[in-house]
């Protein structure tokens, strides 16, 4: 598949001076999972902001399956089939893992959630994608289990499982092992390739060594800009993506 | 029909216990007029609670809706010469077109500055009331509210001028308005209203336009409230100017929290302990507020989920003693 289905042209977006994303044309192809990588302060969650709605770009234009969505407002991009998961876990703490994933289903209906007269046990098709996701999520044990009694790793694959509700053609992923114990890690690893297998990914990471093993294509951003764009190959081998991570790292 | 009568069901468990309950109070107070006041008081705290223990939005705007629903109903029976429900109606319809402005213009803010601007509706009213006095009466309240008959069509059907006959009326309503609020609070409205409370970043990041939420949840809100104090100005057959005064607001919050947020029946419970208190104590000692103020802070500081919290967790120590 070749289809792009999320591109960017001249995307900038400035905090007063300082430009934190600086003209990026990035393009994701239908089918794929494209990570973003870069070291802390490359512009990888402004760029993600900008994409999800969450900040108005200063420049530049993101078109979207054919539409324009630079000033479309975050929840009326989850109807056109975004989807979004938090770098820092944003869950219904004190509801339980089914509701939880009921909930994000019942939010691709928009205001038709409004409905005050129905029955929640009347949305039948809600229930069923809680519990299909669950499945998949391999928390059906836990569905009755308050999202905040979850372990620390069961839920970030909780948030991402949030984001899979909506049946997205695009699921945008903020570092979904962050703040993940090293026991845990493979198991998100494993988690997002397997959804690469149905949805277009696009991944925001820090860590390298994940995306390197399941990511069909990788940019490399660095202050702003981006620096490399390629296979997970190329790209590990560029001496400019060596220069960035391992100065940081150095350092 | 089986499933309604479960206790998760819209007729069965709490419904049942409100049923008791409103069938015991005329029977255990001294008199139906006081029970009446009790049941009123628990709508407009049931309505409160809809916003403050469902969507997390404490709003001082309830006496402004309990009021406008006082005043207006009066007026249309005084001036209009309307009917009992064409003013039960009028009381409803404006109740929620007045909740949706100020829901409206409030949630454009959170925190503080919502509950500021909530405040600064009710005041508005206050003295908006107080200085049409020409129709409201001002200081001096509007005198010689009527109790028309339940009518239909034109035929007189039920005479409410006897405290009992008007009791049993506030009461079916209060029943209907009590499964209305359980459905409301079951249905996708009322788990996505829970879900702003708990995490409004992400229930708007997975879909939900948040603010057409909260201003429905005002709408319904001020509607009931007005219904409420529609009721409230044809009992005591007069509407005083405290019926939209910032005490009414504060009274109305209080009940909700002294009987417990995110429970429904804790309004019933919270509004019965508020009225029944002034009544008993009022008589007593006329500082009695103290005596409120102080039961607020225990409740606040050791009984989280309020008097109905409390109630629970007996009932669960209780059982739980049984099986041991």
């Amino acid at each position: 598949m070749s289809e792009i289905l999320l591109e960017t042209k001249g995307l900038a977006l400035a905090y007063g001076g300082f430009r934190a994303v600086d003209g990026v044309d990035l393009s994701v192809k239908a089918g794929t999972i494209h990570s973003v990588i870069g070291p802390n302060g490359a512009g990888k969650t402004s760029l993600f902001h900008c994409l999800t709605g969450g900040r108005k770009p200063s420049e530049g234009s993101i078109v979207f399956a054919g539409t324009d969505i630079t000033h479309r407002p975050a929840h009326t991009r989850v109807g056109i089939g975004m989807a979004r998961s938090f770098q820092v876990t944003s869950l219904f703490q004190n509801l339980s893992v089914k509701e939880n994933l009921r909930l994000a289903a019942q939010g691709c209906d928009g205001d038709k959630a409004l409905a005050f007269w129905r029955s929640v046990a009347a949305g039948k098709a809600h229930l069923a994608t809680a519990d299909r996701v669950m499945e998949r999520l391999g928390l059906t044990a836990k569905a009755e289990t308050a999202a905040g009694d979850l372990s620390h790793g069961q839920q970030r694959v909780l948030e991402v499982g949030m984001a899979l509700c909506g049946e997205p053609k695009l699921l945008l992923l903020d570092e979904p092992t962050s703040g993940m114990g090293i026991d845990d890690i493979p198991i998100m690893t494993h988690l997002i390739a397997e959804l690469g297998k149905d949805h277009t990914v696009m991944l925001i990471e820090h860590n390298m060594s994940i995306v390197m093993t399941i990511s069909d294509t990788i940019t490399v951003m660095s202050r702003g800009r981006i620096l490399v764009e390629g296979k997970p190959d190329a790209v590990r081998a560029d001496e400019r993506v060596r220069a960035a991570y391992l100065g940081e790292a150095a350092a | 029909m089986k499933r309604l009568m479960t206790s998760k069901g819209l007729f069965g468990g709490t419904t049942l216990a409100v049923l008791a309950i409103l069938v015991l109070l005329p029977l255990v107070l001294p008199s139906a007029t006081l029970a009446t006041e009790i049941v009123i008081f628990a709508m407009a705290a049931l309505a409160c609670n809809l916003l403050l223990g469902y969507g997390g939005l404490l709003s001082f705007g309830q006496g402004l809706f309990f009021g406008a629903g006082s005043y207006l109903s009066a007026l249309a029976m005084i001036h209009g010469g309307v009917g009992l429900v064409t003013a039960l109606v009028i009381a409803i319809v404006a109740g929620a077109v007045i909740a949706t402005f100020v829901g409206m213009l409030s949630i454009r803010r959170t925190g503080i500055y919502f509950v500021m601007l909530t405040l600064a509706f009710s005041q508005t009213g206050y003295f908006l009331a107080y200085t049409l006095s020409k129709w409201t009466g001002g200081d001096n309240g509007l005198l010689d509210v009527p109790r028309p008959a339940f009518a239909l069509f034109g035929f007189d059907l039920v005479d409410l001028k006897g405290a009992h006959a008007y009791y049993v009326f506030v009461a079916l309503i209060f029943l209907g308005v009590y499964v209305g609020a359980r459905r409301v609070i079951d249905s996708p409205f009322g788990s996505t209203l829970v879900a702003i409370r708990e995490n409004e970043s992400r229930a708007s990041a997975v879909g939900f336009d948040t603010r057409h939420f909260k201003m429905l949840a005002f709408t319904l809100s001020g509607a009931v409230t007005a219904l409420a104090g529609a009721l409230y100005g044809m009992l005591i057959n007069y509407v005083p100017l405290d019926n939209i005064a910032m005490a009414m607001s504060e009274n109305i919050v209080i009940m909700t929290v002294i009987g417990g947020t995110g429970s429904l029946l804790g309004s019933l419970l919270g509004a019965g302990t508020l009225v029944l208190m002034g009544e008993i104590l009022s008589s007593i000692w006329p500082r009695w507020p103290l005596v409120l103020g102080v039961l607020l802070i225990l409740i606040v500081v050791f009984l989280r989920g309020g008097l109905w919290g409390g109630v629970e967790s007996l009932i669960g120590r209780m059982t739980r003693k049984d099986e041991a």
